[in-house]
């Protein structure tokens, strides 16, 4: 007997169901349903934003409130995606103010968004809530100062790690007045100095909110104001943490921190002196995360930190931290789940601080619940990875960065095959990994034999022979993101696999040696992939077979080819109307 | 002093007697007894006595609640009840939710759909259709074309 509802009660049915991979399943079920799970999807996530077109996500959901979306790959961090290669949000904004006029959440990451795109959303949007801008470039702080001005019902505005061209702290003053709903403000990222009584008085107008960080220019004889006015603070990131000879500030500091109960996690801390950290010792006790990447800290001042914190989940920090500071943290927080160990002279080839394999080991020792890692360091072994890997089967993320490519074990000088192999051996769950140190085909075996879970992939002089590659793309099952530099892997496993790339979110290959021909053969064999050649000294018209390209981003799409490509991109489809030679 | 009580009339003909407080639960009803149209008993010709039966139980306790203190303790109790009430088989649900969107009644809706929504989650699109009995009317291309965009865009 068929169950049949009345499509108001499935719509209502389905206002309980906002998952994406539930609501995806329901789309499938039949035309009705389909219907029905369209016109009420609310939330959408693009994790490329060229694999659709605004088009085609308007034609489908008519009536989105919330959209979270992902532009350049991830190795634009590092400075491999040339500038000018896209990622812009503009068409996007300009499309959706037309089809959503209620539109309340944006969350972008990786993007191009310019002071236009921010005037266009603080024009269209009249319940605009969200903005979370992650890694993203290309605007001013005029356009933040339109949104503040804007966005009255505004909750999140938080920016993580943007360039942002800075002309004036002037911007923030632009709330208004009638503006009491942030829930978070994030401004770490700016240079500029805000207007310190504009921004005490927009937090103490703002009962609800929770989350707070401020930029460096924040002294810190401002922060005991702040905080007063925001006792019920779960989050808070410093300004400026420096103050010398200020008995008086240390006392109001320890007070209003004392009154803030609820803090979990903190950040900021730049030109940290650490005496001035001990006013919040009292809050250490809830403390569940700390970043502490901009505090440079010697050893001790951040072991002494960490003593305090026993119900720390989340560490990041930098290098001074050593293996004698690990060595606590590992003795002191047992609840540790993510550790970030990031270098503090990352250009330096001669360690200037004593961090090495030992001080990951004795974490995944002393710490049963770590799951994620990012460790950089300048030295390893096998048997560090082995131990890693025995200490803990629950890792999921696991990204190590020895910082000189093609370091082998220092003790054994062997590769660090086994190492690895014993990672993904162990670590049945792991979703991310990042290898370094020197490689050969053999741990791309391993790799393939066992990362049955791997979700995301990133190499870097790694390998010997096509092999490798070949391992991988037929190996990892689960394999959405694969990011390759600097690795002796050319055109043959491409083609051998390009089925598997269709089951990809996305594949960036740079300085690898694969070939112009491949590119184009590639581009014909799979048509509905974006095969996009880079190459910024640019490409004449008709290119040799056998010219190596210098970056190759490869990616499945919806939309079919871009037409906002710059000229050093060139599209490898089928249609295309270039010759080669 | 005596409750005031309404006659309600099933589909299969059975009547039911039930008091106003607990009536009026249903928006459905409460409009129609402002409205003066109850004399003589309000017909309900979308609803079995059997249903209609589970739905007065529901109401009941619903107006029995609303008399007591808010506390954890009641709160728990409330959930218990409400999920032994809906140990029932999946037709039954689905007679809950019609009578439930029939008769308007806001809270016995949410409790019935939220049901269904958790029936829902985390399956796959084959095991949503047998778990309903829904035909799949999708051509493998349209199919094909939908799972695509799907895993494409919106993953």
């Amino acid at each position: 007997m068929a169950i049949s509802f009345p499509e108001e009660v499935l719509e209502h049915v389905f206002s309980f169901i906002q998952c994406d991979k539930d609501r995806n399943a329901m789309s499938l079920v039949c035309k009705s349903w389909y219907d029905v799970e369209r016109w009420s999807r609310r939330r959408i996530f693009v994790g490329n934003c060229y694999a659709v077109s605004p088009r085609i996500m308007i034609r489908r959901f008519p009536e989105v409130r919330s959209v979270t979306m992902k532009g350049k790959p991830h190795f634009a961090d590092f400075n491999l995606v040339p500038e000018g290669w896209g990622g812009y949000v503009y068409p996007w904004i300009f499309a959706m103010a037309g089809a959503y006029p209620w539109l309340e959440e944006l969350r972008l990451k990786r993007m191009v968004v310019t002071d236009e795109a921010l005037e266009l959303i603080g024009k269209s949007f009249k319940n605009f809530k969200v903005l979370v801008l992650s890694f993203c470039e290309g605007f001013s702080t005029d356009g933040l100062a339109s949104i503040a001005a804007n966005c009255r019902k505004l909750k999140e505005l938080e920016l993580r790690e943007c360039e942002v061209e800075d002309l004036s702290g002037h911007w923030l003053s632009n709330f208004a007045e009638s503006c009491t709903s942030l829930v978070s403000l994030n401004i770490s990222c700016l240079g500029s100095e805000v207007s310190y009584s504009a921004l005490e008085r927009l937090v103490g107008r703002c009962p609800n909110l929770r989350s707070l960080q401020l930029n460096r220019a924040v002294p810190l004889d401002r922060l005991p104001n702040l905080l007063r006015r925001a006792p019920q603070l779960v989050e808070l990131g410093t300004g400026s943490y420096s103050a010398e000879g200020r008995p008086d500030l240390f006392l109001d500091l320890a007070g209003a921190f004392k009154r803030c109960k609820q803090l979990k996690s903190l950040s900021g801390f730049w030109d940290v002196v650490p005496s001035y950290l001990l006013a919040l010792y009292p809050s250490c006790s809830g403390i569940t995360s700390l970043n502490l990447v901009c505090a440079t800290m010697q050893s001790p001042d951040l072991a002494n930190l960490v003593k305090h914190c026993p119900n720390l989940r989340r560490l990041w920090v930098l290098d001074h931290i050593e293996d004698s500071g690990l060595a606590v943290l590992a003795s002191f927080c047992k609840d540790l789940e993510e550790l970030r160990v990031l270098p503090s002279e990352p250009y330096v080839v001669e360690p200037n601080v004593a961090l090495t394999e030992q001080g990951l080991v004795s974490v995944s020792v002393g710490c049963p619940k770590l799951q994620s890692v990012l460790y950089f360091c300048r030295q390893m072994t096998n048997a560090a990875l082995v131990a890693i890997a025995r200490s803990c089967p629950n890792m999921t993320r696991f990204r190590l960065c020895i910082i000189d490519p093609l370091t082998p074990d220092y003790l054994t000088m062997q590769s660090l095959d086994t190492g690895f192999g014993a990672i993904v051996e162990h670590c049945k769950q792991l979703q991310r990994l990042s290898l370094s140190g020197l490689l050969t085909d053999r741990v791309f075996e391993y790799i393939g034999t066992h990362a049955k879970k791997l979700e995301m992939l990133s190499l870097a002089f790694a390998g010997d022979t096509d092999l490798g590659l070949h391992h991988i793309l037929s190996g990892c099952e689960k394999l959405r993101k694969l990011e390759i530099r600097d690795c002796p892997f050319g055109g043959k496993a491409l083609l051998a696999n390009a089925a598997k790339l269709e089951t990809m979110r996305s594949l960036w290959m740079s300085t690898c040696p694969v070939s112009f021909g491949a590119c184009k053969l590639l581009g014909q064999k799979m048509p509905r992939l974006n095969v996009e050649v880079i190459d910024e000294r640019g490409l004449p018209d008709s290119v040799p077979e056998d010219c190596l390209v210098e970056k190759l981003y490869i990616y499945r799409s919806v939309a079919g080819p871009r037409f906002d490509s710059p000229n050093f991109v060139r599209a490898m489809n089928e249609n295309s109307s270039l010759t080669f030679s | 002093m005596s409750s005031k009580k309404i006659t309600l009339k099933s589909s299969d003909g059975e009547t039911l007697e039930v008091e106003v407080a607990i009536a009026v639960q249903s928006q459905t009803i409460k409009h129609m007894i402002e409205d003066d149209c109850a004399d003589g008993g309000i017909p309900l010709p979308n609803v079995t006595s059997k249903i209609l039966a589970k739905v007065i139980e529901y109401c009941k306790k619903h107006v029995e609640n609303s008399k007591k203190e808010d506390s954890i303790e009641e709160e728990d109790e409330l959930k218990e009840w409400e999920c032994n009430f809906l140990q029932v088989d999946q037709q039954i649900l689905c007679d809950l939710i019609h009578a439930a969107n029939y008769l308007n009644i806001k809270s016995l809706l949410d409790l019935t759909c939220r049901r269904v929504a958790d029936m829902i989650k985390g399956k796959t699109p084959e095991e949503i259709r047998r778990t309903f009995n829904i035909k799949n009317d999708f051509t493998p291309e349209e199919e094909e074309e939908v799972r695509r965009e799907n895993k494409w865009a919106l993953e």
